[in-house]
């Protein structure tokens, strides 16, 4: 059966094209145009995955009321946030209301059903068993990629799908210095350089937000980052 | 120039003041002493006819000898040692042809008059008065005539020395002296003659011939009637002259013939030190063209003025001399003294006029005293004006370049915006001005940010569109298109990115976590990865072993040793060179980029690191956009780090160098972090 995704987003012209990308890919794909739209349908059968745009029509944070709304009916819903906004600000603002990840609309289509097919993965894998599950252990880290799930001394560390590729690209090869491009790679996104090195600081915050002493996660300044073996 | 000085030359002008007294005492001067001359001349006129009315006798007419007075004791010796003083006014009988030929001077004292000739002949044919020969040879003849009686002489001398007189035709008379006797002198140029006759036989007319052997020439001999200074004359005169002035009656030839009264010594009781600083401004600013006093000294026997000569021609003249006092100037009138429409001679009357120079030297100097204070207040006061006004610019253009330098935003208020006067006006719209640049600027900096959040959405159409158009069975050849479309979108993305990027970035700066690190060891690893980039250009790194530290953001400091790496190589040519140079300073670190290339255009030095500012040549089109964000950041990144980023070009021309000064940022109380 296919899965239910419900796009929001103001621009009809994005939300058809984004509709039709993700239908073709085999989605069941639902488009609204404003929160209440959105709210109305939602309030009668909750989509598998919501694409929000932030600014809806006159809300120009509508898409953060949307998520925070959608976060309280479920917690497990996974939430991309979709925006021409690129803001460190809005990003973290967003994160912080439980998304599951926050894309500008530059990413391609290519890269966002990377995304999305990664959050159903997961999704996937949180209900079975894991039983065939690859796990990567390396000292007090414990990454399951099936999962897309990272633990710390056995505390999960809540990461995004980007900041999770990124990690997993470091951890895969620890003590290699992972450029950029790198990372930019792996993580599905096209991005510059003052937004990877915010995206490592941010997820090296939430490992120190675990563990204070936490410093496995090295900038190599001019080179990159790595993970320190 | 500064203005306080042009305002000072300005106020020399007030010059112009003491010019005008100075003309305009001059103008007072000389009508004062045009009245003083109408006075003057009113009263010779006066005393000439109270000569006539006393029946003084005018002095003949034509020619006549003068007898001067006897300057000392006089020796008969025919040597003319004792008649020096007298020689400038000799009188010179001689043939026309030759009037130097015979000179005479005559002079008398209490008991004698004497009489000095002198010859020119070279050629000479001796013999004495009483010699047969003598009419013939060179000879004197000396004729005197006393009323009706006259009496004719031959001198006449074989050799110098003592001669007695041959006197011609009868001399029983004895009015006339009968006998004549003196020393004759000569040597290879001439004669003279000297002789001697007693007052009481003294002659009215004297004539005096002479013949040169040579020429033989009959010389016809006039008797010339005697003129002298007459006692009886200067004792009229001295009757009617008033007090204070002097007067002197001259012969038609010049000759003084009678002297009176003497001119007021007004030297008083003044300071002579001061009487002379007057006579000297007087002499110097108001009266530069008096005439010489020698020409009226009362010991002249002839006077040879102009003026003088001016009223025996029987104009009425006025003169101005130098007194004896220091300061002093005496005007001298002459008027004719006619008879029967004849000039019989001229009266001179001369007066001191103290008065005149002290009535213009006060008013000279109180005039100069009052236009220098002028001056001075003048000039004090511009000056003072000036130097508030050249203040008050100074305070002006000081704040607005600072506003200027600190892109328009300035923390203090400009000054004198509050003021009334033209500079007030400047300064206001000096500040309507900054203003209007800071809203400008702003605008600029935001605008770039604004745009590309406005392009995200289309360019979002465009390239999910084209994501959605892969899928679609295309003919080959539209691929084509497909691809370039996509090539543009993404280019478009480009530099949606770079022109957000600085305000990301002043985000980015805002949130920033400083913290301690080794800025060499930063710079070193930038410099390693960038080997590779700027290849085939060379890569030299000056960098220290030892550790720099340095408080703020690595990342921050990376990215903007990137921005200059990456501009040294957009303008290095592949053969040239990049420098990468870190010092420690004192509070501080440097750290200078510096690569071979073209230099900077000097107009750009300032705004280089302003935001949309690239002096990248348009036509060459890198893989990444140039908007002129690049160096804006590194000048952010600065900021940040309370430091400043420069350009300059390198000193021998060879490049462009681009310095980076950082401080650190400051410290945030632990809690913060």
């Amino acid at each position: 059966m296919a899965r239910h995704i419900a796009i929001v987003e103001d621009e009809p012209a994005i939300r058809a094209n984004y509709v039709e990308a993700l239908t073709r890919i085999g989605y069941q794909v639902q488009g609204y145009a404003s929160r209440p739209d959105a709210s109305r349908a939602f309030a009668l059968r909750l989509p598998e995955l919501v694409i929000i745009d932030v600014g809806l029509g006159d809300e120009p944070e509508g898409g953060f009321d949307l998520c925070r709304e959608l976060r309280a009916k479920s917690a497990a819903l996974p939430i991309i946030f979709l925006t021409a906004r690129d803001s460190d600000f809005d990003i973290i603002s967003g994160l912080r209301l439980g998304a599951d990840d926050y894309l500008t609309k530059d990413v391609s289509l290519h890269h966002l059903a990377a995304r999305i097919s990664a959050l159903f993965r997961r999704l996937d894998a949180l209900g079975r068993p894991s039983a065939k599950e690859t796990v990567v252990e390396h000292g007090p880290l414990k990454l399951e990629a099936e999962r897309m799930r990272i633990t710390w001394n056995g505390v999960e560390v809540p990461l995004t799908v980007t900041e999770f590729w990124m990690v997993h690209t470091m951890v895969r090869f620890p003590g290699h210095v992972k450029n950029r491009d790198q990372l930019m790679r792996e993580a599905q996104v096209v991005v510059d350089d003052a937004t990877i090195t915010s995206h490592i600081k941010r997820i090296r915050k939430k490992f120190i937000a675990i563990d204070p002493a936490f410093d496995a996660i090295e900038t190599v300044h001019g080179a990159g980052s790595r993970w320190k073996p | 120039m500064s203005l306080r000085f042009k305002l000072l030359l300005i106020a020399l002008s007030t010059l112009a003041l003491p010019l005008a007294g100075w003309l305009f005492v001059r103008q007072m001067e000389q009508l004062l002493r045009q009245g003083q001359e109408q006075t003057l001349i009113a009263t010779a006129n006066a005393l000439a006819q109270g000569l006539d009315a006393l029946g003084v006798p005018l002095p003949p007419t034509g020619s006549a000898l003068y007898v001067q007075r006897a300057p000392g004791r006089m020796v008969v010796d025919g040597y003319g040692d004792d008649w020096n003083l007298l020689t400038p006014f000799t009188q010179h009988l001689g043939p026309p042809s030759a009037p130097g030929k015979l000179s005479l001077l005559l002079c008398d004292d209490t008991e004698w008059l004497y009489l000095y000739a002198s010859v020119r002949d070279a050629t000479r044919d001796r013999v004495d008065a009483n010699d047969p020969r003598a009419s013939s040879a060179d000879h004197l003849t000396l004729t005197l005539q006393r009323g009706d009686l006259t009496r004719r002489y031959l001198i006449a001398s074989a050799a110098p020395g003592h001669f007695d007189a041959l006197t011609l035709g009868d001399a029983s008379d004895n009015a006339l002296p009968t006998i004549v006797e003196g020393v004759w002198q000569e040597d290879g140029s001439g004669y003279r003659v000297e002789l001697r006759l007693p007052r009481a036989q003294m002659p009215d007319r004297l004539g005096l011939g002479m013949l040169d052997s040579a020429q033989r020439v009959p010389e016809p001999v006039d008797t010339l009637p005697l003129l002298r200074m007459s006692k009886s004359l200067s004792t009229q005169l001295a009757r009617i002259v008033p007090d204070g002035l002097r007067v002197r009656l001259i012969s038609d030839e010049g000759w003084v013939l009678g002297a009176a009264g003497a001119l007021a010594d007004a030297t008083g009781a003044k300071d002579a030190r001061r009487r002379w600083l007057e006579g000297f401004v007087y002499r110097s600013l108001i009266a530069p063209q008096v005439s010489q006093a020698a020409n009226f000294a009362p010991s002249l026997p002839r006077l040879d003025a102009t003026e003088v000569w001016q009223a025996l021609s029987g104009i009425t003249a006025t003169a101005w001399h130098r007194g004896n006092g220091e300061g002093d100037v005496v005007l001298a009138a002459a008027v004719p003294l006619k008879a029967g429409g004849e000039v019989h001679g001229a009266l001179l009357l001369e007066r001191t006029s103290a008065t005149l120079p002290l009535l213009t030297n006060r008013a000279l100097l109180s005039l100069g005293g009052a236009s220098l204070l002028a001056l001075v207040l003048a000039g004090g006061i511009l000056f003072a004006f000036a130097s508030v006004l050249s203040l008050r610019i100074r305070r002006l253009r000081n704040a607005a370049e600072q506003a200027v330098r600190a892109g328009g935003r300035s923390e203090v208020p400009l000054p004198l915006t509050n003021a009334r006067d033209e500079l007030g006006d400047l300064a206001r719209s000096f500040s309507r001005l900054l203003e209007e640049s800071a809203a400008y600027t702003d605008y600029l900096r935001t605008l770039a940010s604004k745009l590309s959040h406005e392009l995200h959405t289309p360019l979002a159409i465009v390239k999910s569109s084209l994501d959605n158009l892969d899928h679609q069975t295309l003919p080959a050849d539209a691929q084509t298109y497909v691809a370039r479309a996509r090539d543009g979108a993404e280019r478009l993305g480009a530099i949606v990115r770079a022109m957000s990027q600085a305000s990301r970035l002043e985000r980015a700066i805002a949130a920033a976590e400083p913290e301690d690190f080794d800025l060499a060891a930063v710079v070193r690893g930038c410099v390693d990865s960038y080997r590779p980039l700027v290849a085939p250009r060379r890569l030299d790194a000056d960098l220290p072993y030892d550790a720099v530290p340095m408080h703020g953001a690595p990342e921050l400091i990376a990215q903007a040793l990137d921005k200059l790496v990456d501009n040294a190589r957009g303008f290095a040519p592949e053969n040239g060179w990049i420098r990468i140079a870190l010092h420690a300073t004192g509070d501080g670190a440097r750290i200078a980029v510096a690569n071979s290339g073209p230099p900077l255009p000097p107009a750009m030095h300032d705004r280089l690191f302003d935001s949309l500012v690239s002096v990248r040549d348009a036509s060459v089109r890198g893989e990444t956009p140039h908007l002129g964000f690049g160096l804006f950041v590194v000048r952010l990144i600065a900021q940040a780090h309370r430091g400043s980023a420069n350009a300059r070009n390198l000193e021998d021309g060879s490049g462009v160098e681009f310095v980076l000064e950082l401080r650190g940022m400051p410290r945030r109380p632990l809690a913060g972090s």
